[in-house]
């Protein structure tokens, strides 16, 4: 995990599910190749147009529906280096931190613009929007959560607690 | 604590737990299927050294891409059976149903448990009143390789149904009245529990349509306490072990809502959200192209059992497919005569699995295509094309709309 991370905003609507970030005709896909699918279901563009860096920024419940780990899959392979939201579906919140994607709640996003620029500093807690100046705090990544991301990801973070062979902890 | 939290103090090996408080627990369970499975774990798992904790455990289930539509699907079966082979997986279920029915019909899933599992629709599992929890693939597979699992413990939301069951309500109906009342996210990083005494007269099939919509409106999990022949089935078990199967007296719920029966229609989720409830009334007459039955959710024994109510010595006028959650649900409803009412009133009845509800093969929706459906979701494009609409019903409804041809609410027809 990089602590801060900087990039443009992709601005979508509230209850953004994974069908949409990845829809189920692309299941059967290798994890490998999702990423030129991410967000089929809402804008075919989006994996031509996003640059590597670019933030995903949406209202509430992002990411509900179905446990696809590929939905998370697809955006990172897409460039997007974190998705900053008013409340996450639940699943999608633990597979974006296992697989070393910050998912970063925020209280308001109604002041985030389409394309204006972002600054993520994880070890401030804090989301700053460079194009209006605006700083919010981050409301959530404390705890396990916080360290399985400083880890990178699950399977480094499985790694450091219970060792290579898969001992028991 | 609620019974969410004694299941989960117990399996963390804890005297209690709070809300908020995050532990390290023991899975009793742990299930996947064709879709999350080996082919998206087997290269983590290797990783991770390549044992397994406990493969007496572990559930497979190939439900997704069977039957295989084409050679892609026809590969991933492949690799998922290979997989099982060689681990040599007690509990390999290869093409005889949904994974989450599977869980309940087999008796795997018991009251006071932790299940973890690799699908949103894990959360079915709850209607046994285990604490069943859904993750992503690369999580599933540190649990297959520790046993072990973080949680935050979830604060419970209590739903209470008190009054009777009328005949022309269903669980479906229960589940989207909450969620026309509470939306869609109501329920996020919390548990549901539901209480009542409509609930304690549903028998299994019918909490788990509970237990199952739990997730639509954001839950980690949803449960029922185990009652009547749902707590009789296990009484050995519980008894032996002592599992938790209630919460404690007068135990702290974060809220309580109730809501009155009486007062509930049957209901339709309209495109493009789960929550975009409404009665079946208000979108009445609205021209369909299919129907569909089917899903963990809606293609149990009694969504057929019910659907068979409204149309047996009857015809369908549109395309009616039918998709039996598991093989069992086949042979009991063959028994029975439903499969016979429903096959003689124009039903086309496929292989078990999770096709088309999940838009995978079997039935997709091409553009503009209308269908109402006791699957699990209606965004757009989750059976298909992205302009294909779907209405989400109770199997009364979906079958009334199937003789109609246009959305029905079943009180006409019943």
């Amino acid at each position: 995990m990089r602590p801060v991370l900087e990039g443009r905003a992709w601005v979508f609507g509230d209850h953004v599910n994974t069908d949409q970030i990845l829809p189920g005709r692309f299941l059967d896909r290798p994890a490998e190749e999702v990423g030129r699918y991410a967000l089929a279901g809402l804008d075919a563009t989006f994996p031509e147009r996003v640059a590597p860096g670019d933030v995903v920024v949406a209202g509430v419940n992002f990411g509900c529906g179905s446990s696809r780990e590929t939905a998370v899959l697809a955006l990172k392979q897409a460039g997007v280096s974190a998705v900053v939201a008013r409340s996450f579906a639940r699943i999608f919140f633990r597979n974006a931190i296992n697989n070393g994607l910050p998912a970063v709640i925020i209280g308001d996003t109604a002041g985030i613009g389409q394309g204006d620029r972002l600054r993520l500093d994880l070890s401030a807690r804090t989301v700053t929007n460079l194009t209006t100046g605006a700083v919010l705090p981050v409301q959530n990544l404390t705890g396990t959560s916080l360290e399985i991301l400083r880890h990178g990801g699950i399977v480094a973070y499985t790694l450091a607690r219970v060792g290579q062979r898969g001992g028991q902890p | 604590m609620t019974l969410t939290e004694k299941i989960i103090a117990r399996a963390a090996g804890l005297p209690s737990v709070t809300p908020g408080d995050e532990v390290w627990a023991g899975v009793d369970l742990a299930a996947m299927h064709d879709s999350s499975g080996p082919r998206r774990i087997a290269p983590t798992l290797e990783r991770l050294g390549g044992r397994l904790w406990d493969r007496s455990r572990i559930v497979l289930a190939v439900d997704h891409f069977t039957p295989p539509a084409n050679l892609r699907h026809a590969e991933i079966l492949a690799t998922t059976r290979a997989w099982a082979r060689e681990a040599g997986l007690p509990h390999f279920f290869d093409s005889v149903g949904v994974m989450h029915n599977l869980l309940l019909e087999q008796g795997l899933a018991k009251p006071g448990t932790l299940i973890v599992g690799a699908d949103s629709h894990t959360v079915t599992a709850g209607a046994v009143g285990a604490v069943a929890v859904g993750v992503g693939a690369t999580e599933l597979a540190t649990v297959l390789a520790t046993g072990q699992i973080w949680l935050r413990v979830p604060p419970t939301v209590l739903i209470r149904f008190d009054d009777a069951m009328p005949e022309y309500l269903t669980a479906r109906d229960l589940a989207m009245a909450v969620l026309r009342e509470l939306r869609a996210d109501f329920a996020i990083y919390r548990a549901v529990e539901y209480a009542g005494q409509a609930v304690d007269a549903l028998d299994l099939d019918e909490r788990a349509v509970l237990a199952n919509q739990a997730v639509e409106m954001g839950a980690k999990n949803g449960i029922i306490p185990p009652s009547g022949p749902v707590l009789r089935r296990f009484d050995r078990e519980v008894s032996a072990t002592g599992l938790p199967v209630a919460g404690d007296p007068g135990c702290a719920h974060e809220s309580v809502y109730t809501f009155r029966l009486s007062s509930v229609p049957p209901l339709v989720a309209a495109p493009p959200d789960v929550d975009h409830v409404m009665p079946v009334q208000e979108a009445a007459g609205l021209c369909l192209d299919r129907a569909y039955i089917g899903s963990c959710a809606g293609g149990k024994a009694k969504d057929l059992r019910e659907a068979a109510r409204v149309l047996r010595g009857k015809r369908v006028r549109i395309p009616l497919t039918i998709t039996p959650a598991t093989q069992q649900v086949v042979a009991e409803t063959l028994r029975d005569g439903t499969l016979q009412a429903l096959i003689e009133a124009g039903a086309v009845i496929q292989a078990p699995g999770c096709g088309a509800c999940a838009g995978l093969h079997s039935g997709l929706l091409g553009p503009k295509e209308r269908c109402v459906a006791t699957v699990t979701r209606n965004y757009p494009g989750r059976m298909g094309d992205p302009t294909a609409e779907i209405y989400l019903a109770s199997p009364l409804t979906v079958a009334a709309s199937a003789l109609a041809g246009r959305l029905t609410d079943p009180r006409e027809v019943l």
